[in-house]
Formats: C-alpha cells, sequence, structure tokens
C-alpha cells in the first residue's frame, strides 16, 4: 500500500500537475499567437479595447448578466467556483504538504470555512449537473465532457471531505485518500485540453469573439465550403 | 507527415527531455545528477559539449577565410549556413558550460576578474569576442528580410572582412588555447594524447573538423529538405580535407615517435584500443574515402568520410578532456543519464534554431518549401481533439508544443525528486552498547570504541536519582532504554515515532482519530504529544529537552550529551581536558580491547558452522 501511496503522491503527481501547468502555459501561448496572427489578417484593425474590457470582466460575476434571465443558474455556478478554487489552494492540509517540500508556504482557510465551502461546492456540482441533465435546451447544446466534469470535480472535495472529518480506520483512511489523489490527477491531466482551459483563457474569449466579427462578411461560409461542411452546425 | 515535421517532433522531444534533467541539475546541484566527482571534474559536459563544441563551430572561421581571404568565390553558397552553425555552435557552448558550472551565475567573472597566467582566461574572452563577431556576420541575413534596418545592413557589410579577419584571429588563438587547458597535467593525461603540442593538434583538427562539418551539414540539410546535394562543391572541400588531414596525421605520428609513446599503440590496454578507433576514424578511413575521386564526388562516399570525421575528433576531444585521465586518476567515469540528456537537449535546441532560421530567413539562395503548403489543401483534421488543426504551420505548431510539454512532464515524471539530500549516505544500523558497569560504544563495529564508565558515570552524578541526566527519554514502561533504540542510525536522522505500528493490529491497532483530531486534516500538527497516553515517555526532570520525536544520528547524538556535559563540568571542576577527544576516544584502550576480544575468540568455533579442515602446508 505504501509504495503505491508514494508513487502516486511522488512521481505521478509530479507528472500530472506538469502536464497541467505546462500545457496551460501552451495554450495561452497558442491562443496569443493565434489571436496576433489573426489580427494581422484582417482589415479592420480597431479593436473595442474598453468593450472587452468591460465584458471581460463583467462575465466574471455572471450573476449581474444572467440574473432577469436564469437567475438560479447564475448564482449556483458562480457560488460553485468559489469553494472550486479556494479549497485546493488554500487548504491547510495542502499547504502543510507543501511547505514539507519545497518549503514555501502561504496562509490558509481556517478549517470551518474550508469544510462548508467543501459541502458547498459538492452541493452545487451535483446542482448543475442535475441542472444539466433535466433541462431540454441544456441537454441539447451539451457534449459528454460537460456532463462528467460536475462528477469528476466533485470527486476529491467528497474524498477529502470524508478523510478530513470522519472517524475511518486507518486502512480506509488510506484507501479513501489514494482515491482522493488518483481523482485530482486525473483532473490535472485533463484540465489543459478540455473546456476547464477556461481557467487560463478567460482574459482572451472576448478578445477572440470580437476578432471574429473584423473578418469580411458570409467568410465563415466560404471555409464551411473548403471544409465541405456547409449548411452543418458547426 | 514530411521528415522534417518529424525530425523537428523528435529534436522538440529531446529538448523537453533534457529541460526536465535541467531542472533536476539547477535544483539539487551536480553530485546527484552527473556521475562526476573530485577525481573526474570534467566530463561529458566539458568533452562534448565545450571543447567539441567549440571545435564543431570552427567551419565558420575556415569557410570565411577560405572565401573572403583567399577569394575562392565558388564557395560563397555555403558561407551563411557556415556562419550560422559555429553562431548556434557558441550559444551551445555557453549555455552548456552554464550547465557544468556549479556557480552558473559567476559565469561573468572573467569579464572583471583578470587572470592573464590562465588559459582558460584567454578562452573565455576569444569565446566571447567571437560569439559577438560572429552575431554581427550573420546578423545581415535575418535583417535582409525588414527594408527598415538597410542602413544597419550596410553598415555591417562594409566592414565585414574586419569582422572576418577578427575571426580568424580569434578562432586561432582560442582553438589552440583549449588545447593548452591540458598542458597542466602531463601524468594525468595518457602519453598517447598528451603531448607539449597538444595546442597544434587542437588547432589542425579543428580546420579538418570544420571542413567536415560544413560538408555534413550541407549533406543532411539536403537529405531533409529534398534540395540538390551541392556534391562538386563538397568534393572541393573534401579535396582539402585530405590535405589537412593528412598533415594531422603526419604531425600525430611524429610527434608520437618524437616522445617514444608508439609502442603504446600496440600495448593491447583500453586506451591503446581508443587510439585505434580514433585514429582510423579520423584519420585512415577519411583519408582513403576522400582521396580516391570517385568516393570524394559519390555522396555515400562524402557522407561516411564527413560523418567520421566529426565523430572521431569529437572523440578525440571526449579523450582528451577527461576519459583518457580515468587510467592515471583510478577512476571510473560513465556519463549520468541526466548528463547525456542535457547535452542532447542542448543540440537539439540549436538544431531547431538552425532550421527556424533556414526557414525563416535567406541563408540559401532559395528558402525551403513546405510540400504540405499547399493553397488548396485543407486543414489536418485531429480525431484526438476533434478539431480541424488549421494551416500546416499551425498544425505542426500545436504538434510540437504538445510533444514538447508532454516530453516534459514524462521526464520531471523519473527524475528521483524524493529525499536526494540523504543519497550518498548509506545506512549505518547502530550495533547497541555492551557491557555492565563499563559500556563499550562501537555504534558502527569499526575497531575505534569507546570505553563509557557507567558505574563512575552513575556514582559521580548522584545515584540512582541522576539517571534522568541522560536516559531523557525512554520506551513506554522502561525507565532506562539505551540510546540506539531511538538514535538507530549512525548519520542519519531517524523518526523515533512509529507510526505504521501504531495503526498496524501487532501495535496497537489504532484509528486515526486516536491521536488526530476527529475533525482536523491528519498530519503532524493537529496529533496528539506522545506523552499524553504515555504518561512516563519522557521522565521529569530530563536534561534534554525532546522537541519532536526524530532522533538525530547516533554520533551526533553521543558528542551532543557527552561533549556537552563535559564541557560544565570542565568548567566547574577546573578540569580543562574534560571536553577534549582524547578524554573518551582513547587509542590504547580502544587497542587493548580490541585485542582482548580477538584473544578471546582465537580458536572458537561455533557449535552451529562445521568449518573444513585446512591442511597446512
Amino acid at each position: 500500500m505504501q509504495p503505491l501511496m508514494d508513487f502516486v503522491a511522488g512521481p505521478l503527481f509530479r507528472l500530472t500537475f506538469a502536464i497541467m501547468l505546462l500545457g496551460l502555459l501552451r495554450i495561452v501561448v497558442l491562443t496569443v499567437w493565434g489571436v496576433i496572427q489573426a489580427r494581422r489578417q484582417t482589415d479592420d484593425k480597431v479593436m473595442p479595447w474598453k468593450l472587452i474590457t468591460e465584458n471581460t470582466l463583467g462575465w466574471l460575476v455572471p450573476v449581474l448578466r444572467l440574473w432577469k434571465t436564469r437567475p438560479i443558474y447564475s448564482v449556483v455556478s458562480f457560488v460553485f467556483h468559489i469553494g472550486l478554487i479556494l479549497v485546493p489552494i488554500f487548504l491547510i492540509g495542502h499547504i502543510q504538504l507543501i511547505r514539507e517540500s519545497i518549503g514555501i508556504g502561504w496562509p490558509v482557510l481556517s478549517d470551518n470555512l474550508a469544510d462548508i465551502l467543501t459541502i458547498v461546492t459538492m452541493v452545487t456540482a451535483v446542482a448543475l449537473f442535475l441542472g444539466r441533465l433535466f433541462s431540454k435546451e441544456a441537454r441539447f447544446i451539451s457534449r459528454p465532457q460537460d456532463y462528467v466534469w460536475p462528477v469528476l470535480l466533485a470527486i476529491p472535495f467528497a474524498t477529502g471531505y470524508v478523510c478530513n472529518n470522519m472517524a475511518i480506520g486507518a486502512g480506509v483512511y488510506q484507501w479513501t485518500m489514494l482515491f482522493h489523489m488518483l481523482s485530482a490527477e486525473l483532473i490535472f491531466v485533463f484540465i489543459p485540453f478540455t473546456k476547464i482551459a477556461h481557467c487560463v483563457l478567460v482574459p482572451f474569449s472576448q478578445m477572440v469573439s470580437t476578432l471574429g466579427w473584423k473578418f469580411p462578411p458570409r467568410s465563415g461560409e466560404g471555409v464551411a465550403e473548403t471544409l465541405g461542411k456547409k449548411e452543418m452546425p458547426v | 507527415m514530411d521528415r522534417v515535421k518529424i525530425f523537428k517532433l523528435i529534436l522538440w522531444i529531446v529538448t523537453g527531455l533534457g529541460l526536465s534533467a535541467a531542472i533536476a541539475r539547477f535544483a539539487f546541484g551536480l553530485g546527484v545528477t552527473t556521475n562526476l566527482s573530485d577525481t573526474t571534474p570534467w566530463g561529458f559536459w566539458i568533452g562534448f559539449d565545450v571543447v567539441s563544441g567549440v571545435a564543431l563551430a570552427a567551419g565558420g572561421f575556415v569557410i570565411t577565410a577560405t572565401v573572403y581571404i583567399m577569394r575562392k568565390e565558388e564557395f560563397h553558397p555555403i558561407v551563411k549556413p557556415a556562419v550560422l552553425t559555429a553562431f548556434l555552435g557558441y550559444i551551445a557552448v555557453i549555455v552548456g558550460l552554464l550547465f557544468d558550472l556549479g556557480l552558473p551565475w559567476n559565469i561573468w567573472h572573467p569579464v572583471v576578474q583578470w587572470q592573464h597566467h590562465s588559459a582558460l582566461f584567454e578562452v573565455a574572452w576569444c569565446v566571447m569576442l567571437y560569439t559577438t563577431v560572429l552575431a554581427l556576420e550573420f546578423s545581415p541575413v535575418p535583417l535582409e528580410e525588414t527594408s527598415r534596418y538597410a542602413k544597419i545592413r550596410s553598415f555591417l557589410m562594409r566592414y565585414r572582412l574586419v569582422f572576418v579577419i577578427l575571426g580568424i584571429m580569434l578562432s586561432t588563438l582560442h582553438q589552440s588555447s583549449l588545447g593548452s587547458l591540458f598542458l597542466i597535467m602531463p601524468f594525468k593525461l595518457h602519453p598517447l594524447w598528451y603531448t607539449p603540442i597538444l595546442p597544434i593538434m587542437f588547432f589542425i583538427s579543428a580546420i579538418a573538423l570544420g571542413l567536415m562539418m560544413v560538408t555534413f551539414e550541407s549533406l543532411f540539410t539536403s537529405w531533409l529538405y529534398r534540395r540538390k546535394a551541392e556534391t562538386p562543391l563538397l568534393a572541393k572541400l573534401g579535396k582539402a580535407a585530405v590535405w589537412v588531414i593528412a598533415i594531422y596525421a603526419l604531425v600525430r605520428f611524429i610527434d608520437l615517435g618524437a616522445r617514444g609513446a608508439l609502442g603504446y599503440i600496440f600495448a593491447g590496454s583500453f586506451e591503446s584500443i581508443m587510439f585505434i578507433v580514433e585514429a582510423s576514424m579520423v584519420i585512415i578511413i577519411p583519408l582513403i574515402l576522400l582521396s580516391i575521386p570517385r568516393t570524394r564526388h559519390s555522396l555515400k562516399g562524402l557522407w561516411a568520410a564527413s560523418l567520421l570525421v566529426v565523430l572521431g575528433i569529437v572523440f578525440n576531444r571526449i579523450n582528451v578532456a577527461g576519459l583518457m585521465m580515468t587510467s592515471a586518476t583510478g577512476s571510473h567515469y560513465v556519463p549520468s543519464l541526466s548528463e547525456i540528456l542535457i547535452s542532447a537537449s542542448v543540440v537539439s535546441a540549436a538544431v531547431l534554431a538552425f532550421l527556424f532560421a533556414v526557414e525563416h530567413f535567406k541563408v540559401w539562395e532559395r528558402k525551403p518549401i513546405d510540400p504540405e503548403a499547399k493553397v488548396e489543401k485543407l486543414p489536418e483534421f485531429d480525431r484526438a481533439s476533434n478539431t480541424w488543426l488549421g494551416r500546416p504551420e499551425v498544425a505542426a505548431r500545436i504538434k510540437y508544443s504538445l510533444a514538447f510539454v508532454l516530453a516534459v512532464a514524462v521526464g520531471l515524471m523519473f527524475w528521483p525528486f524524493d529525499r536526494l539530500e540523504s543519497r550518498g549516505i548509506q545506512d549505518t544500523p547502530v550495533v547497541k552498547a555492551r557491557g555492565g558497569e563499563k559500556l563499550i560504544i562501537n555504534g558502527n563495529r569499526n575497531f575505534d570504541l569507546v570505553l563509557f564508565k557507567h558505574k563512575m558515570h552513575e556514582d559521580t552524578l548522584g545515584g540512582k536519582e541522576s539517571c534522568v541526566k541522560c536516559h531523557h527519554m525512554n520506551i513506554p514502561g522502561d525507565k532506562e532504554s539505551g540510546c540506539w533504540q531511538c538514535h538507530a542510525d549512525m548519520n542519519k536522522y531517524t523518526d523515533a515515532f512509529r507510526h505504521d505500528w501504531h495503526a498496524s493490529p501487532s501495535g496497537g491497532n489504532l484509528g486515526c482519530v486516536k491521536c488526530h483530531e476527529p475533525d482536523q486534516p491528519k498530519m503532524a500538527l493537529t496529533a496528539s504529544e506522545c506523552n499524553e497516553c504515555h504518561k512516563d515517555l519522557i521522565p521529569p526532570g530530563a536534561a534534554i529537552k525532546v522537541e519532536d520525536y526524530t532522533a538525530p544520528g547516533y554520533v551526533d547524538a553521543m558528542h551532543g550529551s557527552c561533549v556537552e556535559c563535559h564541557k560544565e563540568k570542565a568548567a566547574a571542576l577546573d578540569k580543562p581536558k574534560l571536553p577534549q577527544c582524547t578524554t573518551c576516544h582513547d587509542q590504547e584502550v580502544s587497542d587493548s580491547i580490541n585485542q582482548a576480544i580477538a584473544a578471546k575468540h582465537e580458536g572458537r568455533k561455533s557449535p552451529w558452522v562445521t568449518m573444513p579442515e585446512i591442511e597446512e602446508n
């Protein structure tokens, strides 16, 4: 058991964490590179920077934008992100591990707050999953990864909560902890290659969609025709 | 995919793996990531990256001298690639040197700290200046791309001859000085390589290597980009190389004969085999191949000759720079995986830069055309990500970056990051002290023992009350646990608390919450103190305060408790000798006890093992 734990916490963690960090860096570089090249090819060089900035910052808090049309979804998804980001980065157990391995640390969440945020994240993850499942419109535009992600993201939170708070035997503890680490590593590997890459692409998404308007009218149809995908949904 | 793209993909993967090795090298230092040692401080990095790298870049000054000084205009098409190879080669040398330097941030020291007796000082300055000169020589090529820098470009072109002359001067100086570096080790370097004219050897072989490296590079890039090989031109270079190699061979063998070292060639030793391999690669086979006009004008002959000379002279540099010193120093050296990977990645990165320059600037008469970049060609579809990858260049960019990222990550997985600091310190379990009123302390049983008068210490310190002065922590239920029970290794820290034993069925079979707070993370911070359960663990009045439950090594623990107490007593009782080494480490006592033990065991037979009777002749 212990060698397996050591492997998952050591080499496998380094592999997956490096794939995540470098993969995210890569996707940012490729995106910026593509944006620069695309802009060079457009005729209209005027970019509405103020609007882009407003939209980028505005969509960081979607509650303000969606309050009238989809109030529940906007609140739930916003609340879901709070715990999702804060708990892994500021949990005292994680910080202690980082401090032991590379010697640096940072302020931590109080344990009670972390527990509350964990429960909130798990509940909202389930709510998002169910919301997608039972909404006809959402089902229509959903890909498989859209269903998998909320569930997958909830797994390390659930296992972490069990390890942290429940009186379990040492053997059960180790297996749960193994499951916790493995599920987190699975998430690390998939982050740069799926929609979760939006964690670093947020600053560029408005820019990219604005740039799309700078190309000549109907040029998209030309692309679709070249691809042999005329009159097909993109 | 075209062969260029496959080749580039491989280069990106090698660069990525090397980057992960470089991270390990800078994070943990040379000791754990290389096989270099105090006896073999110069290994593969110096031999290949630095000494060979400078020689491999010699094509730059050889070809510029041929074209601009000797006015052989027919070689003009290969000037730009040769200068580019030299420039990138010198950058690679400097980057490679950064890995080998123990304190790489001090690389600028030769600029201000002048040590004019040092050959390395001259090399450092020449390399700095020549890299600058090469940058100035090559910069007209990229500047050609835009008209914005036309003035700078025409200025550089006007003074080109100055740079060429400077380049030849500087190259002559430091190509030979790299040989001078090894003049101070006549007793270390094997006589087949050591010679007082090592600088001259280095210079002549660098010219031969320069010619052959340009040939090899031209042949290889022609193959890579499916261009027509410049065979007639390269055959002329080959003809020149015949003369240079012949002169080199002559000087080499005359020198060996004059020093009386010819006999070593047939000594049958490791060195003689290496010499024969090297001589056939550099001298014999290329001379035969290149002096026959038919093979010289054939593609295969040029390939074979250039590859042999390039590899052979690199081999020669590695031999001189360390490999042929191992028998004199009695050491054993094989480069570690990280040394090889870092060198390979430096070369790969340089080759990638070369290919980039060739594709984007007019290094050749015409830039190579990507055969996949046709206007009517559809963007590439990637099944794995279910997306269109865009134009061929965009698709290539996506693939290269992915390969690079994965290579770095996989590399990081394999370097042993954990517990590196304790590597090199062997486990030395402690053997407990034996005896009664007098204890024989000899943790690692190396015959340097200490006789510890236990009864005497007990009596002078105050009888039974004084046990706690030394026995500062005891196993539960015990009152006088031995030192070795916690300080279990001679040198390393060991854990006095046995976590897994407490959780195991043979131990306490305790659940997590027995020690850890139920609603807290499970770590040492949130665990209850040992003496909350084990009340007798630390006796009241213990002289040594236990801060945590990691016990220092046996040596440190003994010295810490004995010497500190002896210092106090020395001051109190006015006995200045008390804290000195010989008070406890008495060689006479140690020897006499060892002899007594040996005498006691002499002639004794083990009842369990029957030894065969040996007849004495």
